[in-house]
């Protein structure tokens, strides 16, 4: 182990060393003599400048569709507020801020200060509502961080038997606030270089989807989580004229506010004593890493080489729970994991243009994640009812080394050929059930223009992906011996792009993106067999003048999944084959009709369908099409009453609609072991209208600003 | 990592330390042929006020309020002694001499532009190749011949790449597909404006895979998702390994971002006797038989902690 981490450090340092001393090497070139250049003319900004806005948005029918990550979830009036300004003085002192959404939860904003060419102070704070879902209800209360059950509440072996549960039942909402705020300083020591640290402080907390079960008896739970993650990053740059050198150190620590979530079981207990469950919860964990990156530009054959090195290690230490709710569980020993992973990254690139024509890359990297905890042997009990015994924890490593490459030569102005590859070898850790794997890829690309402003890129390329032979020996005590693991499967790859961009007139231009790609398990026998997509997209603008555009987009795709399975040795084999298709339609624009008046228009649709069809012992058999359906429609009038102060008017106009047979009329007691949130496929539909107000400080007279 | 492949990387680093150093200290000229040396005289009389002279409308004096028209910074072109326009522009003298008219000689930004991409790169990555374009060389944009004013409005107070919603409506106008997924049912807040193509990617290149800004996958959504970095007491393989074996991170139409929607995601992997190669179809629906192994969370009703356990009976993920 520490002749890993020798090497490691060892490695890191020859490429610092390395990076500095070209460093020295490296020499300013000369530049003509602009002593005469007072430039008189140039209108630096100086002063201040800024505008505020305020205003009011009503939204109709919003919920957590809706609203998931714009806050605007239930229908109300929202304050629709911000601002921004700058202040700078002649000696280059400056202040800016600027502040979005001040009347929602995904408000965020900065306020920076410093002074030019010496410092730079950055104070940032974001917050990103995310709420998932508003139709659930659940019988379960928080009861200081337990999920407790009404005093009345009667277990029963099944839900439809729960007499309480109708009578219980109480809405919840599944989603949490994150919120970042950042302070970020850098100093510029001289024009090469630059120190600069950030600290970040983001707080995650909400309610949670979480599910848990007494062996066949499943609940799904509102779980209440609080967690921190600090993060610091300090380091130093230098840039001369041929080089450059960045050292950065990391350091991030995540708290969980709570170490697990105990939780009533609303079922009969299946054992005396189990009436209790307890969820393990994400442990307190630890980041540090130390990287070195820069490039530096070689003397032959216009090469630029790339360089970066980075080494860390990931730890916990939380506490263990006792293994089990039932009596006389207890702290198992030792009493926590002291998990350790290494992580490391190598990575050299190097990029050249030998001749005008042609131009080489290539980049050979290294990522390993050697995980150095102990592995041990813990006594276990099976969902808090009935003793296991004893398992060994299984630890995944893996050293992933990857070598990519190409090159392009322009044959002439209408012909550009390419050619490259990839080879990623994987080697995982003793006790995986697979030693390694490697996957080789090549491509060729051909770029032709036939016409001016008419260009078609066509690239074709295969892969194959190969794998030792499955180690069922290694397999962990108890582990189903015939897991098959996709990502570790031999894999044949097929696929082929075609882009086109065609200037058709000085104002219209057109664009086609195609993809398609076959991925077929053909050695695998059981899981996935197949993975297919085909991609289709393309975009039309119209832009006769600065102030008119429209666009219109199209794209489709369509992916195509084919497994197969056994329930067991003797039974026929089952086969599902899953197909989705998805389209997006998108038209607008954009008009700037007068001085006064300009508006906006975008329309949206996308809808989406799902299809699996499931095929047992020569039984067909169809789920309903799961689909989606979304339409969204933004409209925007801006009229700018005097220079300083402008009008905007937004209409919005969102429907959503979708099936899921998953949650299709699943209630809390649809399933007789599943006491479920009875969560809804997303729908919506929504209006949303806004009025603001801008007012612009600041502005010389007839001076005017676009945002 | 191998001894035999950690060998390599050290004599590589010391084959480059040893080739390249003493080869920059002869520098021998410059040898990046995209930029040459202009010949005295080649450039304008007064700078940035000869320039002004003619092009002094809103399109062109917007660079005074952007960072690059800052001059106190002496870092930037019109820092002190800083070749103001031409540093950008590239030397302007023939265009003066000329009277205007054709900007020979000049290099001109934009698609339009007479000048090649290697030609406009080439004045961007002479500041710029050392800091924010570093990995620039290497990456998948400059060997698809990416302009950076492709991306980048430099005339302009505030460059529509540079912030949030802005940068998604450039990224998405190349990355089709990617504009496709975000109005996905499952997806990151991009649609909505709050989370920008930079929070995971490098457009600027980076030596991670797909341009991230983390060194792996994992490391670039555990930045945010830092409850799941782990180590956990029990560990779920494919969640080590990589995200992307189950997400799809840039929109699905399955919750989660999930890739397929559980049990048939689960049942690429878990195959055998029990209960993970049940045959799960529409049987198991409302109105037949209804199957926790199917609704709602599917495998997930169970076994919730999918992305690694500490609890000492989260041995199957179930607590």
């Amino acid at each position: 182990m520490r002749t890993i981490a020798r090497f490691g450090y060892t490695q890191a340092l020859v490429g610092i060393g390395a990076a500095l001393m070209l460093a020295q090497a490296s020499r300013a070139e000369p530049g003509p003599d602009t002593s005469a250049w007072a430039c008189t003319q140039c209108p630096f900004a100086v002063g201040y400048q800024g505008d505020v806005e305020l205003g009011a948005l009503q939204a109709n029918g919003a919920n957590a569709t809706f609203g998931r990550y714009t806050g605007i979830d239930h229908s109300t009036v929202y304050a629709d507020a911000g601002a921004d300004g700058q202040w700078r003085s002649a000696d280059g002192s400056y202040a800016n801020y600027e502040f979005e959404r001040l009347g929602l939860a995904s408000r965020d904003g900065t306020v920076q200060g410093g002074r030019e060419g010496q410092f730079d102070l950055r104070l940032r704070y974001d917050g990103q509502p995310t709420d998932l879902y508003d139709t659930g209800a659940s019988p379960f209360r928080n009861d200081g961080g337990r999920l407790a059950l009404p005093a009345d509440w009667m277990a029963a072996a099944t839900t439809g038997a729960m007499t309480a549960l109708t009578a219980s039942l109480v809405p919840v909402n599944i989603g949490f606030q994150r919120r970042t705020l950042a302070l970020v300083a850098q100093y510029f020591a001289s024009p090469h270089w630059t120190l600069f640290g950030e600290f970040s402080r983001q707080e995650k907390n909400g309610t949670e989807l979480s599910s848990a079960s007494f062996l066949t008896e499943a609940v799904q739970l509102p779980q209440p989580f609080d967690y921190v993650t600090n993060s610091f990053n300090a380091g130093a740059a230098w840039a001369g004229s041929k080089a450059s050198l960045r050292l950065t150190y990391t350091d991030s620590w995540f708290e969980d506010h709570s170490d697990s979530l105990s939780f009533a079981n609303p079922y009969l207990p299946l054992v005396p004593g189990s009436t209790e469950g307890r969820l393990g919860t994400p442990p307190d964990n630890t980041l540090q890493q130390f990287a070195a990156s820069g490039t530096a530009q070689l003397p032959w054959l216009a090469t630029t080489l790339t360089y970066a090195a980075s080494i860390g290690s990931l730890r916990q230490n939380a506490a263990f729970l006792p293994v089990s709710t039932l009596p006389d569980a207890s702290v198992p020993t030792p009493g926590s994991l002291d998990g350790d992973v290494r992580l490391s990254h190598y990575a050299i690139g190097l990029a050249s243009r030998p001749l005008p024509k042609l131009s080489l890359r290539g980049n050979a990297t290294y990522d390993g994640r050697n995980d150095q905890t102990t592995p041990l042997a813990l006594p276990y009990v099976v969902t808090d009812t009935f003793p296991g015994g004893t398992a060994l924890t299984p630890r995944y490593g893996e050293d992933r080394e990857r070598l990519d490459g190409g090159a392009d030569y322009a044959f002439a102005r209408w012909l550009r050929l390419g050619v490259g590859g990839q080879f990623l070898d994987v080697r995982y850790s003793p006790g995986q059930a697979f030693a390694h794997s490697q996957d080789v890829e090549s491509w060729a690309r051909a770029t032709i223009a036939p016409i001016d402003n008419l260009s078609f890129t066509v690239k074709y390329g295969d892969g194959l992906r190969k794998a030792s032979a499955l180690n069922v020996a290694a397999l962990p005590a108890g582990e189903n011996p015939l897991l098959l693991d996709y990502n570790y499967a031999p894999r044949d790859r097929v696929f082929t792009t075609l882009t086109s961009t065609w200037a058709i007139t000085p104002t219209i231009s057109w664009a086609l993106e195609g993809y398609l790609a076959k991925d077929d398990y053909r050695s695998s026998t059981l899981g996935l067999l197949a993975s297919h997509e085909q991609r289709g997209s393309t975009n039309i603008t119209w832009m006769p003048r600065d102030s008119l555009s429209a666009y219109l987009d199209a794209g489709y795709q369509r992916l195509y999944n084919m497994q197969t399975g056994y329930t067991d040795a003797d039974a026929p084999p089952w086969l599902v084959a899953d197909t989705e298709r998805y389209w997006s339609m998108s038209v607008g624009g954009q008009w700037t009709a007068s001085q006064r008046w300009s508006f906006t228009m975008d329309y949206l649709h996308a809808p989406s369908y799902g299809d699996i069809g499931s095929d047992l012992g020569g039984l067909s058999q169809a789920f309903p099409q799961n689909w989606s359906r979304l339409d969204s429609l933004r409209l925007g009038v801006t009229y700018r009453w005097t220079p300083a102060l402008q009008l905007h008017l937004r209409y919005e106009h969102e429907s959503y609609n979708s099936s899921d047979w998953a949650l299709n009329g699943v209630g809390p007691a649809t399933v007789p072991n599943l006491l479920a949130l009875g969560i809804q496929p997303y729908r919506d539909d929504v209006n949303l209208i806004g009025l603001t107000a801008r007012y612009q400080f600041g502005l010389p007279a007839g001076a005017s600003r676009s945002r | 990592m191998d001894p035999v492949v950690r060998a390599g990387v050290i004599a590589a680093f010391a084959l480059l330390s040893s080739a390249v150093i003493p080869a920059l200290a002869a520098d021998a000229g410059d040898h990046v042929a995209a930029v040459p040396i202009p010949a005295p005289g080649a450039y304008s009389p007064q700078g940035a006020d000869t320039c002004l002279g003619c092009h002094n409308d809103a399109s062109v004096t917007g660079i005074f309020r952007t960072k690059h028209a800052r001059p106190n910074d002496p870092r930037g072109p019109f820092g002190h002694g800083g070749l103001q326009c031409e540093a950008c522009h590239g030397p302007g003298g023939a265009h003066v001499a000329a009277g205007g008219g054709p900007p020979a000689g000049l290099v001109v930004f934009g698609s339009k532009s007479p000048s090649s991409v290697a030609q406009q790169n080439a004045n961007c990555l002479g500041c710029h190749k050392a800091n924010a374009a570093r990995d620039w060389s290497t990456s998948a944009h400059a060997s698809s011949d990416l302009a950076c004013a492709g991306c980048h409005k430099l005339h302009v107070e505030k460059d529509p790449v540079l912030s949030t919603a802005g940068q998604i409506e450039v990224c998405t106008s190349c990355h089709q597909a990617q504009r496709a997924d975000l109005a996905k049912p499952s997806h990151h807040p991009m649609r909505e404006g709050t989370m920008a193509c930079t929070a995971c990617h490098s457009p600027h290149g980076s030596s991670g895979p797909a341009q991230l800004v983390k060194n792996t996958v994992n490391e670039t959504c555990t930045s945010c998702h830092a409850e799941y970095r782990g180590p956990y007491l029990w560990e779920h393989q494919p969640v080590t390994e990589d995200c992307t074996n189950c997400h799809q991170p840039h929109g699905s139409v399955q919750p989660a971002l999930l890739k397929m929607r559980t049990p048939f995601l689960c049942q690429t992997c878990h195959e055998g006797a029990g209960h993970p190669s049940i045959a799960n179809t529409p049987q198991g629906l409302p109105g037949g038989t209804p199957s926790a192994y199917l609704l709602a969370g599917g495998c997930i009703n169970c076994h919730s902690q999918i992305h690694g356990s500490n609890s000492p009976s989260g041995r199957a993920l179930m607590r």
